[in-house]
């Protein structure tokens, strides 16, 4: 998509719709000499769910602060997948600049227009055409230089027919201790397709994080998108929109959160069903500890015969000085549409912690077995040793609870 | 002797639910208690349990000649007391499996374990599930004597094992319970007496507002209570009373 500049200059110093608003200023474009991939680096990568350590073996991207340091297809699945920098694909094919800024706006707000005048890296990956790719694609955004912005663009297409699982693990470098880490990613998922889409967040406590994700899903093509956040964040504002254009076509949008210390979060997720018999999903269940506060916005639209959607808010408070808000929406524009919700926030409940001290857990640890219960990982249909890959840093992240 | 409950007083709130219970239960001992609906048969689960909701006002547990009426719940089943709830909570995310595994005390099954779940009929599938969630009648039943079973217990509590179970599940249930009493001690709670079909319990005892009114025959307490329902032991406790 072309984009004016002039309007984008005047996007920069809008507002987003949701979140506390950033003075951009305040961040740099700089950034350090690129650290190699070290013990250190290997470590943080693996919080966010990315195994460097096979990084020859599996599909893997690794950018760290304004550029791409290592990208790699696993041998078994060359010319299945292509995997390059969004400047190397935009080089490439013509038609990738179409397929960028065409399911999020430029002009959305300062952090799309600072993304589209001076966004620096990312990646495209595309799975061609009924290619059953059975082993995780892994890209992890790691920020290194202090103070910097990261802002990225993703592409990513999944061809007619093809499947895979991708995992986006985002973090920050443990010794760096501010920044703003901007990602765009822009999905689409062609007729029969069918996607696994987890994004891993990590952030040292003074990051602020505003990713912008769009989604295309057409006919009879499937997207789970998880979103898995552990630990602290100074602010996140996100809301993935996805438009399901084609006919029964699902998407469902899992969300896990677990916050601590005074982090701040603004967490979305809005459907819009187009085609018949679509169906879209919206679950979180987010944890709010110490002083952390969630916010919680769901929304499912339905223009589509037959429309089906359900949103689950879940909040559980560890804290009287946390907060939690559930805003679940629901618009329908037809009779025959079904849309549910349902919202919940309470404490860890009495009934559930007798019942597992009658069966001899000490109370501490049956607190700890509802919270980890809580942080359910189940619907994400994820691969087994990702699951328990996550289900390590939820563990640790409840370490002393 | 094995519990010894003497003069109990307990209150949930501001009532008064137990009003000075006795019982004795031996080693190797199964007693029965009946009593119409609220009159005192759960909450005299939940005291001996330990719930905190329950507070005992007056009177003592003991159990194994320790006095558990000031211990927390997690401490008397580590002294051998095992519950089974007739309405359990649903604990979502925490999948059965994982809870047996952890109170067996086992990271991986153990063979007898393996049996357990055989005879009680606790498939694959049901072990995956979150405890409780969406659950049969009879599966909650299964689930639950299999949990106070897996904490081999010295001593059980089961509140209504044959409520809301059809007859396949109570088969099930009364077979297995059978055989496991033979070497354990239980208190065993029922309205309607189908489970005494597979037990030999020791004794009875009738419960009505909030005291024991009766003990005796198993067997002859329940055919009275089968034949002229529970106002038998009402105009029992009353003749008692003049």
């Amino acid at each position: 998509m072309q984009v004016d500049e002039e309007k984008l200059r005047k996007a920069l110093s809008k507002p987003a719709a949701y979140g506390p608003d950033l003075d951009l200023s305040q961040y740099s474009m700089e950034a350090v000499e690129q650290p190699k991939v070290d013990e250190e680096i290997i470590e943080r990568s693996f919080e966010v769910g990315v195994d460097l350590r096979k990084r020859g073996a599996l599909t893997t991207f690794l950018q760290i602060d304004h550029g791409a340091l290592y990208k790699s297809v696993q041998k078994q699945f060359e010319g299945d997948v292509e995997l390059l920098t969004i400047e190397e694909a935009v080089r490439k094919y013509d038609w990738v600049k179409e397929l960028m800024w065409k399911l999020r706006s430029p002009y959305e707000d300062k952090y799309t227009a600072f993304n589209a005048l001076h966004g620096a890296g990312g990646y495209f990956l595309r799975i061609l055409e009924d290619r059953k790719i059975h082993m995780p694609i892994q890209a992890c955004f790691l920020m290194f230089s202090p103070g910097a912005i990261q802002s990225v663009h993703n592409i990513i297409v999944a061809e007619p027919g093809s499947e895979a699982q991708i995992l986006t693990g985002c973090t920050s470098h443990p010794k760096v201790s501010r920044g703003l880490h901007v990602g765009i990613t822009e999905i689409y998922v062609r007729s029969g397709a069918r996607l696994n889409y987890t994004m891993i967040h990590k952030w040292n406590p003074g990051f602020d994080v505003r990713p912008r994700t769009g989604i295309l899903v057409e006919d009879a093509a499937t997207i789970i998108h998880n979103y898995i956040a552990i630990g602290y964040v100074r602010s996140f504002q996100s809301q993935p929109t996805a438009r399901l254009v084609g006919g029964n076509s699902k998407i469902t949008m899992n969300n896990v959160v677990y916050l601590q210390g005074s982090s701040e979060m603004d967490l979305g997720g809005e459907v819009l069903i187009e085609g018949k018999g679509d169906k879209a999903e919206i679950i979180t269940n987010a944890v709010a500890a110490e002083r952390a506060k969630i916010i919680n916005r769901g929304k499912i639209s339905c223009e589509g015969e037959g429309g089906k959607g359900h949103i689950s808010c879940r909040g559980l408070m560890l804290s009287d000085s946390a907060e939690i808000s559930a805003i679940p929406c629901l618009v329908s524009r037809r009779m025959d549409s079904e849309l549910t919700h349902e919202a919940a926030i309470g404490r860890i409940a009495e009934d559930q912690l007798f019942y597992l001290m009658a069966r001899g857990i000490p109370r501490e640890e049956a607190e700890s077995l509802i919270v980890r219960g809580f942080l359910d990982l189940s619907p994400m249909n994820l691969p087994e040793h990702l699951e328990q890959g996550i289900r390590r840093i939820i563990d640790m992240a409840l370490q002393g609870f | 002797m094995l519990l010894k409950i003497e003069d109990l007083h307990v209150e949930v709130g501001d009532r008064l639910l137990l009003k000075g219970i006795d019982l004795e239960i031996g080693e190797g001992e199964t007693h029965i208690l009946f009593g119409p609906n609220g009159s005192g048969k759960s909450s005299l689960v939940m005291a001996i349990i330990g719930h905190p909701g329950y507070k005992v006002i007056d009177g003592r547990i003991i159990f194994k000649g320790i006095d558990i009426t000031e211990k927390p719940t997690a401490e008397r089943v580590k002294l051998g007391i095992g519950v089974v709830f007739q309405n359990p909570p649903k604990i979502y995310g925490i999948r059965l499996r994982e809870l047996i595994n952890r109170i067996s005390g086992k990271r991986e099954r153990g063979d007898d374990i393996l049996k357990l779940l055989d005879r009680l009929n606790i498939t694959e599938n049901l072990l995956n599930r979150h405890v409780n969630v969406g659950f049969s009648g009879g599966e909650i039943k299964r689930c639950e004597i299999a949990q106070a079973l897996a904490m081999n217990s010295d001593f059980l509590i089961l509140d209504e094992p044959d409520s809301g179970v059809d007859v396949e599940n109570l088969e099930l249930i009364g077979r297995e319970l059978s055989k496991v009493l033979e070497k354990k001690s239980a208190l065993i709670i029922t309205h309607h007496g189908y489970i005494l079909r597979y037990l030999k319990p020791t004794k009875a005892h009738v419960m009505i507002q909030g005291t024991i009114i009766c003990h005796g025959d198993p067997d002859q307490i329940l055919n009275q209570i089968m034949r002229e329902g529970y106002r038998w032991c009402e105009k029992c406790r009353l003749m008692r009373r003049s």
